[in-house]
């Protein structure tokens, strides 16, 4: 044990204190942020292509609702530079049009909204312009045009004109709630997405880079002689579990640092990346994550996204530690097959390619969760480590599915450790050319 | 307490079909030198990383410093320096050797103490320079060597193993592992190192087990393992014009079973059932001026060629 402690100390420490960790550590957040921040950036604009209402207004109704509109446009859309109002006949409209298109050639407007006696009549309305292709735009244009059409027509059956505007200026805004088997959820459907996905990627990419990291500690120590010296002095099970378990925390401490840094960097970053409403949310969120104790690991998913529920925060944190063990010590067993640097990526590719096989049907597994695919790769060993945190996020999983998936990705690991104790006691040792799978096969025999 | 630091009995380790070690036993006195001989492929590595609880033999029973080898904490006791020499490269060395006396089980702070000393010792470290806070790559080939060696006894071992100390060694190292091991003998410690130079080993050993394909040749004590093979050795050297007289005599096989020609003088050894004198008889009737005719003790050299070199081995040759 004193021994265990000792190895797993080294390989802590020497992590750690490495230079590359901590450019990680710091860099990490910001990619996150960078991430996370991306789509609402990008959603952002897309929700208001800022000068939405610089557009020209052609009145050819001869009954004043182009005024009307341009009020109502200045009014939803107060960043955005004025529209200008250009009333005609109905005759003069054409032309006006023309003009109208060699303006939005020139960048002079946006675009050009045709009102006609149809318009009022509630039949069409007209808009060309740069921005025709984007829904957002065209709906707020409509909503716009057709509140005020609405108003028009109340007045003209004798409604309060005043009190029309009252009533019909009001901001309706639709709230959605996820229904689960246990009721309603915290997350909306979005959230949901992004959190199963950032999970599962995360847990992806924390597999493979420490996983690999193993793989080269133990080519290291063979490389350069040293492991002779150390398991002349430490029995070879115990240096295998010092070296998973140190690198082990060594990725849980990564990924801590991420979820303190993240959570500052939203705190104090969001008002500018995302006005004083992201930072209330991410405020919000942030303490909400940190208050339910359960699901730090997500803290920097904080933006907009309550935490999850305890249970599942525990699978997630199991899945990742079995995970981690399955695949790290099939990595060091590869380690300790090979030679050097040029034979282990040839030689890794089996395990890679296992673990690649779970993230490449990330995409359809989202988009269906409760598919017969996605239930297979949720219980298979080799996946469940990323695929069941993916559904668990996304839809609610049996219990059963659950400590199914767990049970069956530990009796994996307990048999990955056997067979990679075996080959990494016998292959530390052995230096010349890579082994057959039938040299492989005796190497397990062998082992003592 | 037993007496032998190393108790070794009728070990066996075979890979497939083939014998690595067979039957091997060996004994070692507390105190002593010890030289464990053989060509390359011998079984000597495999021996010894028997002996550390490396590879399991397959029979056998192996007693270290009085317990069993596989005992936990009997490799505390232990210092390796293994043939294939090699440190973490990235850490410092200050580091690396904590971690080699922690992995024995040696209190931090202890070892802090101790690597200041080696480190001294060495002059790793003096008013100028502190390589132990350097990285270990950074460090020449030389030093890289001290510090594996102030890794191998760190701890204070009892019992040393040093699996072909000398090679690649630069000449001062050389000196300073030579040094170290009269030293630790001095000090009560027991050491064993294998060599296929029979040069070292005739000047640094106590005793020597020789060993070949897997099986001891002979051992013992080198003072008796040399007397034992007295008698058999003729040093000749006659006037230069003359090494064609004794040319017949020196290739009559009854007499002599091997010459070495050191080009002032021959080295005969003499074949079974023959006798010096014989062959003093027939050198002086040639008529050749003989300028040295004397039985000498055959170096341990010598010894290894005509047991293991010369002939290789043959079943029944296992006896001392």
């Amino acid at each position: 044990m004193a021994k265990l402690w000792v190895v797993f100390r080294r390989e802590y420490l020497e992590r750690v204190r490495s230079k590359w960790f901590v450019l990680g550590t710091v860099l990490g957040p910001v990619f996150f942020l960078l991430v996370a921040g991306a789509p609402r950036l990008i959603g952002a604009r897309g929700e208001g292509t800022r000068d939405l209402a610089h557009i020209e207004v052609i009145d050819a109704t001869g009954e004043g609702l182009g005024a009307r509109v341009v009020t109502a446009l200045r009014d939803r859309f107060p960043l955005s530079r004025a529209p200008y109002l250009t009333v005609v006949d109905e005759t003069g409209a054409t032309v006006a049009q023309d003009k109208a298109v060699l303006r939005v050639q020139r960048e002079e407007v946006l675009g050009f909204l045709v009102l006609t006696p149809g318009t009022l009549a509630g039949d069409s309305v007209r808009y060309e312009g740069r921005n025709a292709n984007s829904h957002n735009d065209v709906d707020a244009i409509r909503n716009a045009v057709r509140g005020q059409v609405l108003v028009e027509r109340m007045e003209r059956e004798g409604i309060d004109a005043q009190k029309v505007e009252q009533f019909s200026r009001f901001p309706l805004e639709l709230h959605t709630q996820r229904i689960g088997d246990k009721g309603r959820e915290k997350a909306n459907q979005l959230s949901a997405i992004f959190l199963g996905y950032a999970v599962a990627l995360l847990l992806y990419m924390m597999i493979v880079i420490y996983g690999q990291a193993i793989m080269r500690s133990v080519l290291e120590e063979k490389a350069t002689r040293v492991a002779e010296v150390v398991v002349s002095s430490v029995n070879t099970d115990i240096l295998l579990a010092g070296k998973i378990l140190g690198v082990g925390l060594v990725a849980i401490t990564q990924v801590l640092s991420w979820v303190v840094l993240s959570i500052a960097a939203l705190t104090y970053a969001a008002p500018y990346l995302f006005g004083d409403e992201g930072r209330a949310a991410a405020v919000a969120s942030a303490a909400g994550t940190v208050g339910a104790g359960g699901s730090p690991g997500l803290g920097l998913l904080a933006l907009g996204i309550p935490p999850i529920p305890l249970w599942a925060a525990v699978a997630l944190f199991l899945c990742f530690v079995m995970g981690f063990i399955f695949y790290a010590s099939l990595f060091a067993a590869v380690g300790a097959m090979v030679n050097s640097q040029e034979d282990v990526q040839q030689a890794a590719t089996p395990v890679m390619l296992l673990l690649v096989s779970s993230v490449i049907f990330m995409g359809p597994i989202m988009a269906n969760p409760g598919s017969a695919m996605a239930r297979t790769m949720s219980m298979l060993p080799t996946s469940a480590p990323i695929i069941m945190p993916l559904r668990i996020t996304l839809v609610p999983v049996p219990w059963f599915e659950v400590v199914g998936a767990l049970s069956g990705v530990a009796a994996a690991c307990a048999a990955s450790i056997w067979l990679s104790g075996r080959v990494y006691r016998v292959g530390l040792l052995m230096y010349g050319k890579k082994p057959s799978i039938r040299e492989l096969v005796r190497w397990i025999k062998y082992a003592r | 307490m037993s007496d032998l630091a190393i108790d070794i009995r009728n070990v066996v380790k075979r890979y497939d079909q083939y014998a690595a070690v067979s039957d091997l036993s060996l004994a070692v006195p507390r105190g002593t030198v010890y030289g464990l001989l053989g060509p390359n492929g011998a079984g000597k590595t495999t021996t010894i990383r028997m002996m550390l609880n490396i590879i399991v033999p397959d029979s056998g029973s192996i007693i270290l410093l009085g317990s069993p080898h596989r005992q936990s904490g009997i490799t505390d006791r232990i210092g390796y320096l293994p043939e294939e020499r090699g440190l973490y490269k990235k850490m410092q060395v200050r580091r690396v050797l904590r971690f080699l006396a922690e992995l024995k089980g040696v209190k931090r702070r202890d070892a802090d103490q101790r690597i200041d000393d080696w480190l001294r010792r060495l002059d790793l470290k003096n008013s100028e320079k502190d390589w132990g806070l350097a990285k270990v790559d950074e460090l020449s080939r030389g030093m890289q060597q001290k510090v594996q060696f102030i890794g191998t006894l760190v701890h204070d071992p009892d019992l040393v193993i040093l699996d072909e100390p000398f090679s690649g060694l630069d000449p001062i190292n050389a000196q300073a592992l030579k040094d170290a091991i009269v030293e630790l003998k001095s000090r009560g410690k027991t050491v064993i190192f294998s060599t296929h130079v029979m040069d070292t080993a005739e000047r640094l050993c106590d005793s020597v087990c020789i060993i070949a394909r897997g099986r001891k040749v002979l051992d013992g004590a080198v003072a008796e393992v040399r007397r034992a093979h007295s008698g058999r050795m003729v040093a000749l050297a006659v006037e230069g014009d003359a090494r064609r007289l004794v040319a017949p005599v020196l290739a009559d096989r009854r007499l002599i079973s091997r010459v070495d020609d050191h080009n002032l003088y021959y080295e005969l050894e003499l074949a079974a059932g023959a006798d010096a004198q014989e062959v003093l008889r027939r050198v002086v009737a040639t008529g050749a001026a003989i300028q040295r005719f004397e039985l000498v003790l055959p170096s341990l050299h010598q010894i290894f060629l005509e047991r293991v070199g010369a002939r290789g081995i043959e079943p029944g040759l296992t006896d001392g």
